[in-house]
């Protein structure tokens, strides 16, 4: 979704000190705001992103309206050092309102999301306040996000989904409002949140529609799903990576027929041979990366099986840069043949 | 309240300020993601086509209406098809860009430009209201506060917006150069 102004109310409580997220709950939550921010500046040159703590002494904004990755690093560092208290979202989230109010540039949208990590109490905790609150956030078009990790997950039940849950679903007009709930232990916070509906919109505006840009993968889909995508990769989780890997299996292939139609004329058997040597040499180099959650690892095996492959077929050459001079060498050679084979002739 | 009529409008040299519209700017709270203001401004003349504008949490609605230069404001006409969601009573304020609801609820004159009450046949037929000319001399953005409607519905439904008035001639409205005589 493009054109917003965003503010992220992050949680400094007492409760941030956990360690059931690696390494703290905070320093978890930091590298979180850190990508909302980059995917936010991305998506649009002229998205804004602010922050504000919600615990410590009272609710204090740290920056407004900014594009610049140094004030976010510089506010989460000030905020490190002051964790303590407890979190107050109503008021909060006024607050937020209010900052929003106020941008440049009114054509951008106003979203706010909460990172949530303590148990809800007071005002927070009741649901009646908490949607009319989300009624008149919904009626000045704020968006709303909440991200519930850690203590701020809610025990839900049937009937009862959770005050943060009916909260959001209150403030969402047209599908713009989101919540993801990520527990301790699967995956990073960062990552969790990337793959979410709550960074879907930016992401696809930034990514090719070829590489699965559309980004609505539910938040829920696990690392075991992951394999069903080409190369064992999520293209929207890293597109950089799923570019350079296809673009490595394209350049393979061309390689390939090129040689196949190279070695075709002069009845040369030696490289289709060694592709085929190559093969099931390459394969094994795979084998060994276990289905675990580890999907880089995988990965790096599976880019690294590829270049060998292209490796083998230039007769051996272990280094890049050899592979390169081998590459020149038997261009020129190839060159060559046809022009003494012209001259046998004659 | 007078109200005027268009002949009366247009002797004095009135025209409709659609055409000063800025429509990049143009926003409004509250609205309905499917009946949205742009809907009936979008066209920079009176609304004629099936689309309005309906209010979406309750019944309260803000619109921003700025233009791409200064406008003295005479009469407005708001046109509703409904008539128990028809707007009843508003608020106008002049040059306010950041109005919000909790700003505007409790604002009395001359906090807002003016606190008006439509009468059910006005909205209905969509005659213009005088609006206190001086009050409105020099507008850059009219922010239109609706309070209520006359059925005490929860949506609000607003089928077609005009305003009247005259622009203020500066450097900026280049149409209105004319050669000399020399």
């Amino acid at each position: 979704m493009p054109l917003e102004a965003t503010m992220m109310v992050i949680d400094n409580s007492e409760y941030m000190r956990n360690g059931d997220y690696q390494p703290t709950r905070f320093e978890a939550q930091s590298d979180a705001v850190n990508t909302v921010f980059q995917t936010k500046i991305d998506s649009n040159p002229e998205n804004t992103v602010g922050i504000m703590t919600m615990a410590g002494k009272g609710p204090e904004v740290l920056v407004t309206h900014t594009k610049d990755l140094g004030q976010i690093l510089q506010a989460l560092h000030t905020a490190s050092s002051k964790i303590g208290g407890q979190i107050d979202i109503p008021t909060s989230i006024a607050i937020a309102q209010l900052a929003l109010k106020h941008r440049e540039n009114k054509n951008l949208r106003q979203r706010i999301i909460v990172f949530v990590a303590s148990p809800l109490e007071g005002q927070a905790a009741d649901e009646k306040s908490m949607v009319k609150l989300a009624k008149k956030l919904k009626k000045n078009n704020v968006a709303v996000d909440v991200v519930c990790y850690g203590d701020g997950i809610e025990e839900t039940t049937e009937e009862d989904k959770g005050v943060l849950r009916a909260f959001v679903e209150s403030a969402s007009s047209g599908d713009n409002s989101h919540i993801i709930s990520v527990p301790p232990a699967t995956r990073l916070l960062s990552d969790a949140l990337i793959s979410s509906s709550i960074l879907s919109g930016d992401r696809s505006s930034s990514i090719p529609a070829e590489l699965g840009g559309t980004g609505d993968i539910p938040a829920a889909s696990g690392s075991g799903g992951a394999n069903q995508f080409e190369f064992g990769v999520d293209p929207s989780l890293d597109p950089e990576l799923a570019m350079v890997l296809r673009m490595s299996m394209q350049e393979a292939q061309a390689r390939e027929a090129a040689e196949a139609a190279a070695s075709a004329p002069p009845a040369e058997p030696t490289p289709a041979a060694q592709t085929t040597a190559a093969a099931p040499s390459s394969t094994p180099a795979a084998a060994p990366a276990e289905p675990t959650d580890d999907e880089e690892e995988r990965l790096l095996q599976q880019a690294l099986a590829m270049s060998e492959e292209d490796v083998d077929m230039e007769e051996g050459g272990m280094d890049e840069d050899e592979d390169e001079e081998a590459a020149i060498a038997r261009a020129i050679e190839m060159s060559m043949r046809p022009q003494e084979e012209q001259k046998d002739k004659k | 309240m007078s109200t005027t009529t268009s002949a009366d409008a247009k002797e004095r040299g009135d025209v409709s300020l659609l055409e000063f519209l800025d429509l990049s700017q143009l926003d409004c709270l509250n609205e309905d993601s499917a009946h949205t203001l742009k809907s009936i401004l979008a066209q920079k003349t009176r609304n004629t086509s099936a689309s309005y504008l309906a209010s979406d949490a309750d019944e309260q609605l803000i619109l921003n209406i700025p233009f791409n230069q200064s406008v003295r404001v005479r009469s407005i006409v708001i046109h509703g098809s409904n008539p128990t969601q028809a707007p009843r009573a508003i608020k106008l304020a002049v040059n306010r860009p950041t109005l919000g609801f909790e700003d505007v609820e409790d604002a009395k004159e001359p906090e807002v430009a003016q606190i008006l009450s439509l009468s059910q046949a006005d909205v209905m037929e969509g005659r213009p209201v005088a609006l206190r000319f001086v009050r409105f001399q020099a507008v850059n953005s009219l922010h239109i506060f609706v309070g209520s409607n006359h059925g005490d519905e929860d949506t609000t439904r607003i089928d077609a917006i005009d305003i009247f008035g005259v622009p203020v001639e500066t450097t900026k409205d280049l149409s209105g150069l004319r050669k000399q005589d020399e």
